[in-house]
């Protein structure tokens, strides 16, 4: 009998047609690398959830939206108040002694807290197993692999790795939530869906920027019917209304928002200014790679230009009347002087010399308007696909155009992706150029020489092994359409060439000290950084677009 | 069934390592495999270095990490001519030259990112996240260039002589290049050992292929990097010595190729201390390599005098001199049979044995030997995770979570206690041998099975252990004890007249487990003379 493991029976070995694909070693191993990156680097966020904790636990609940000793103040939905509170009943004697539930300016903790927290980001990131396991048991068969490679890719993701376990945040767990009533509109249980879906929103409301795909969505496929519409007269556009599905999802909705905002009705006014704060500047800290750093590349590529070349400011002028271009030479200088750009990067507000300045308004009705364009597709076919496609456009628009991204926030774009990719090939390549430079964008967050090999090599290794295995489990494509050649080449030589630009830029850094010039231009590193994956980013937008607009049998 | 067959008698079946690598076993997709191993291997020993590391804060002397520092801050500031002379009471240079051109080349490149950390006198005691950045990032590309490589190329080598499937050796890579103690001391606690056990893997690697001039002189240059190796040298002698005399005939070129490139090795190595210091330097820097004048054991270490010191006192006995004589006559003793069987059967295969049994001789009885000096004879048993054999590798496997387990009181002072016990978990979990506590309470759809490989949902992969009841019996009992010293350790304090009891037990459970090893190891090495490859 000792000897049956040398030579199992032929029974240890299952039936290739039914896999039981379970994450359960994925989770074992990452967790064990999470627990070591605890001593870690982290950043002012683990002080702001800390404050959270503390704000949470020792006031009582009508005064959290008004504490304001420390500068970060609470400002995520109640949920995630919540969810804090809840937390903050685990919290031991030692770790209360070291200071983790102290209302103060800035935290003054040691070891127990930053171990304390770190645990329960591990623990509450066990939601997103649960959920995508689950995804992966409800798969069929014929997907089931494809779907497992998904959502290992999820959970193994390198963004989470920086984002939650080195950074500190707790994605991992919120985005669970999000993945659940994805999860839902697939198995058509739609009221799931939208409960999961306003859930998540009261976690945090930066998935405001996907609700207009979830709303034209379930507007589409469970509140209105038009199987049996003929147009007679316009009351017959009330019949297509399903007034009982509609009350059934409106109360869904409205309960759970009433348990999220109800105790805090009467301060309003309060939450809503800490919810969404517009004082702040156009770009965060430092360009996210969208839309606005190229633009502002453009500015200074402009000034240099126009500075160095007098008569082409002379030869624009001629097409383009004052208020959108400085009128003389002296206005460019003054505004140079008056904002101070081109070194001192790291401020809230950004100017542009040359091109108009933006307006957050602006910014807004960009957003909306990609926005609209991804949805309408869905008033028209209501399938799962074109519904995960219309996310992850939302998710882009907003990425691309919004006013005071965050680079974090790219991870709204690559969760509903990675559930569209498998589904062509041709969605591969857009795919890899999102991740590949919606990953290494995230690297500048993690500024400490201590980690660059490691996210360099964890983002590398999760490259490596999911270029192979979703070219594994893609579809070939549907459509007779054959991919341009050319750009998947092109593509390719971009993702290559991030490496030598990861390893150029920390040069750059660790000889800033020796040369003048590298200290003049402090923050071209980061500058470096959004501008290249911004045009990695952008272009997988437009290959995306261009495949949902014009691409008719992927999506049926 | 034919093919499925094939693949459940390899030796890691089941195991989350196999899970892991079972989609990169068609031939097109192997080529991936080693990349991810090689890359994984490295972010673990990236996050081990977000640890502390030896002497973090405890001035003024510090400790390895600051010595490492030091040397880089003599040779790159000193001629050559003062390096092994320079402030001796300070963390004196006392290691082979190669480790003085190492921490030269590296403290030359580190002085390029910052001249402070390495500038001389004034960068003493420093310590700045980058420096201690820059200094992990060296130990991790020294690993990278020598020894994951040599660790790649062995397995391979095995494997394709014994036909084993390509996935199967590279699962064998993988669970020698998770191997816990050696990540732990270099990139935990901080020292360059894979520099020496890398050179080493090369000048085994060139004996299986038959190179034994270039085998010799990478041995040389493991030796001149740190002068442990010397744990080795007796079988590395003996193997060839006895294949240029006669196995199969007296072969003239080939050993005048092995006495040559030993030797020159060695001038060259030396030669810049003689050119640039004279007779005298040369004389010097060998005082400082093998300091005599110290103690017979350091610290508490699991070998027999320490251990036996308990018992008997040496100190309060006999001189230094009695001392260095029984050591030298114990350990000639001890490793002596290894040799003449090295001598008379010459075989491959039996390199990895002979070389285990010879450096564990050397590390239970010679002189000055430090718990980290576990490492060499580890290198070679670690090797062994290339057997198919159950019994031999469920030896393997225990020997290494003794080892580890008697770098406990060196890691708890580094302050590495979670890198201890991630590390160990990670270890012993990769191999399988805790595929037997997968919890069976949570609900049925999160029920850990496999991820990816054909293994059946309910099969649950053994632990290692082998199929002997007296060795069962040995290694579950002490894991029992392991356990217990644990939990006093953590829990009890020990009695006042003893304040190191906890660490003594550890010495004498590491001890006897060593010593037993040992000597099923000797066992091995005899029954192997007369055997051919494939029954390795």
């Amino acid at each position: 009998m000792a000897k049956a493991p040398k030579k199992p029976a032929a029974s240890a070995v299952v039936d290739r047609n039914n896999p039981k694909l379970s994450l359960w070693n994925f989770w074992v191993s990452c967790t064990l690398l999470k627990l070591l990156l605890i001593p870690g680097y982290f950043s002012t966020d683990f002080d702001v959830h800390r404050n959270w904790l503390a704000i949470t636990n020792k006031l009582p609940l009508k005064e959290w939206y008004f504490e304001s000793t420390s500068q970060w103040t609470l400002d995520y939905p109640p949920f995630f108040a919540y969810f804090e509170w809840i937390l903050s009943q685990f919290v031991s004697k030692a770790v209360r002694e070291d200071g983790c539930l102290d209302i103060v300016a800035v935290g003054k903790f040691g070891f127990p807290t930053v171990l304390f927290q770190r645990l329960t980001v591990i623990a509450s990131e066990v939601m997103l197993f649960v959920v995508l396991q689950i995804y992966i048991n409800k798969s069929q068969m014929a997907e089931r692999s494809a779907n497992f490679v998904v959502a290992s890719s999820i959970v193994l993701s390198p963004g989470f790795l920086m984002i939650d376990h080195i950074h500190f945040q707790y994605n991992g767990f919120l985005f669970a939530i999000l993945i659940a009533s994805i999860l839902a509109a697939k198995h058509q249980r739609y009221l799931l869906c939208g409960f999961f879906f306003t859930t998540a929103l009261c976690f945090k409301h930066i998935f405001l920027y996907l609700a207009p795909s979830f709303f034209v969505f379930l507007l589409r496929v469970y509140v209105l019917d038009f199987s049996n519409f003929q147009f007679k007269s316009y009351n017959d556009l009330i019949s297509i209304v399903q007034w009982k599905n509609l009350f059934k999802l409106g109360s869904v909705v409205l309960s759970v928002l009433a348990v999220c905002f109800a105790p805090f009705v009467r301060d309003w006014s309060q939450v809503l200014k800490r919810l969404f704060p517009f004082s702040r500047g156009l770009t965060h800290a430092y360009w996210a790679p969208n839309f606005w750093a190229l633009y502002s590349l453009l500015d200074k590529v402009l000034t240099l230009i126009i500075l160095k070349v007098p008569c082409v400011h002379g030869f624009l002028t001629q097409f383009i009347a004052p208020p959108l271009i400085p009128a003389t030479i002296e206005e460019i200088n003054w505004k140079i002087q008056q904002y101070n750009v081109g070194t001192k990067g790291l401020v809230q507000d950004v100017y542009f010399v040359i091109l108009p300045q933006i307006q957050p308004k602006l910014t807004f009705f960009l957003t909306l308007f990609y926005q609209i364009l991804a949805v309408i597709p869905v008033l028209f076919s209501p399938s799962f696909k074109r519904f995960v496609g219309s996310l992850t456009l939302c998710g882009f628009a907003s990425f691309l155009f919004g006013w005071h991204v965050h680079e974090k926030a790219i991870m709204l774009v690559i969760i509903p992706f990675s559930f569209l990719v498998t589904s062509d090939r041709r969605l591969l390549t857009p795919f890899h150029l999102l991740v590949s430079a919606g990953y290494v964008s995230l690297f500048p967050l993690l500024h400490e020489s201590q980690d660059f090999l490691l996210k360099l090599l964890y983002t590398l290794v999760w490259m490596i092994i999911y270029s192979f295995a979703l070219r594994q489990v893609t579809k070939m494509s549907s459509s007779v359409q054959r991919r341009v050649f050319f750009f998947d080449r092109f593509a390719l030589f971009y993702i290559v060439m991030l490496v030598p630009m990861v390893f150029g830029v920390q040069l750059l850094e660790a000889l800033k000290w020796r040369y003048a010039v590298l200290q003049k231009f402090e923050f071209a590193g980061l500058m470096i950084y959004s501008i290249y994956c911004s045009i990695g980013v952008l272009s997988s937008w437009v290959g995306l677009s261009w495949l949902y607009n014009f691409d008719e049998p992927l999506w049926m | 069934m034919v093919a499925k067959d094939k693949f459940s008698k390899e030796s890691f079946f089941a195991s989350p390592l196999y899970d892991f690598l079972s989609p990169f076993r068609p031939v097109a997709n192997q080529y991936y495999a080693e990349y991810v191993i090689v890359i994984f291997a490295l972010v673990i020993r990236c996050a081990v270095g977000l640890g502390s590391f030896s002497g973090e804060n405890a001035s003024p002397m510090h400790g390895d990490f600051e010595a490492q520092r030091h040397w880089m801050e003599i040779t790159t500031n000193l001629p050559i001519s003062q390096w092994y002379w320079f402030d001796l009471n300070y963390w004196g240079l006392d290691y082979p030259p190669l480790t003085a051109y190492h921490s030269y080349f590296f403290g030359k490149v580190g002085s390029l990112l910052s001249p402070t950390w390495f500038a001389l006198n004034s960068s003493r005691g420093l310590v700045t996240p980058d420096l201690k950045s820059y200094m992990r990032f060296t130990v991790i590309v020294s690993e990278a260039a020598l020894y994951i490589p040599g660790v790649i190329y062995f397995t391979k080598w095995f494997g394709i002589k014994r036909r084993q499937s390509p996935i199967g050796t590279y699962i064998a890579a993988a669970a020698i290049l998770f191997q816990p103690s050696l990540i732990l001391i270099d990139h935990g606690h901080f020292q360059y050992n894979s520099v020496m056990l890398g050179l080493t893997v090369y000048a085994i690697n060139n004996l299986l292929d038959g190179f034994h001039g270039p085998a010799a002189i990478c041995f040389v240059l493991s030796l001149c990097f740190k002068q442990m190796a010397l744990y080795y040298s007796p079988i590395f002698f003996a193997y060839l010595l006895s294949r240029s005399l006669f196995s199969p005939t007296f072969n003239l070129p080939r050993f005048t190729s092995v006495a040559l490139s030993t030797i020159i090795s060695f001038c060259i190595m030396f030669s810049p201390l003689y050119v640039f210091g004279g007779i005298q330097n040369v004389l010097q820097s060998i005082h400082r390599i093998f300091p005599f004048a110290r103690g017979i054991f350091e610290d508490k270490v699991a070998n027999f005098w320490c251990v036996s010191n308990v018992l008997f006192k040496y100190s309060e006995n006999y001189t230094q001199d009695d001392l260095q004589r029984f050591s030298v006559y114990a350990t000639a003793v001890g490793f002596i049979p290894s040799f003449v069987l090295m001598f008379l059967y010459p075989k491959k295969h039996m390199l990895p044995f002979g070389l285990a049994a010879c450096s564990m001789a050397f590390f239970l009885f010679s002189f000055q030997v430090h718990e980290k000096s576990i490492l060499v004879p580890l290198l070679p048993i670690t090797l062994l995770y290339c057997s198919t054999d159950w019994n031999v590798l469920s030896m393997v496997s225990w020997i290494n979570n003794v080892a580890l387990f008697t770098l406990w009181p060196l890691l708890k002072k580094d302050n590495l206690t979670l890198q201890y016990v991630v590390m160990m978990l990670l270890s012993n979990w990769l191999i399988g041998n805790f595929s037997f506590v997968t919890p069976r309470f949570l609900p049925k759809f999160l029920t850990p099975g496999p991820s990816v490989s054909d293994v059946a949902e309910t099969y649950r992969r053994r632990s290692f252990l082998p199929d002997n009841i007296f060795w069962k019996l040995t290694i579950v009992t002490s894991y029992i004890i392991m356990g217990c010293v644990h939990y006093l350790d953590m829990f009890v304090q020990p009695p006042k007249a003893l304040p190191d009891l906890w660490v003594l037990m550890n010495c004498a459970l590491g001890f006897s487990c060593f010593g037993l090893f040992w000597l099923w190891n000797y066992y091995k090495l005899f029954d192997m003379r007369n055997k051919s490859f494939l029954e390795f």
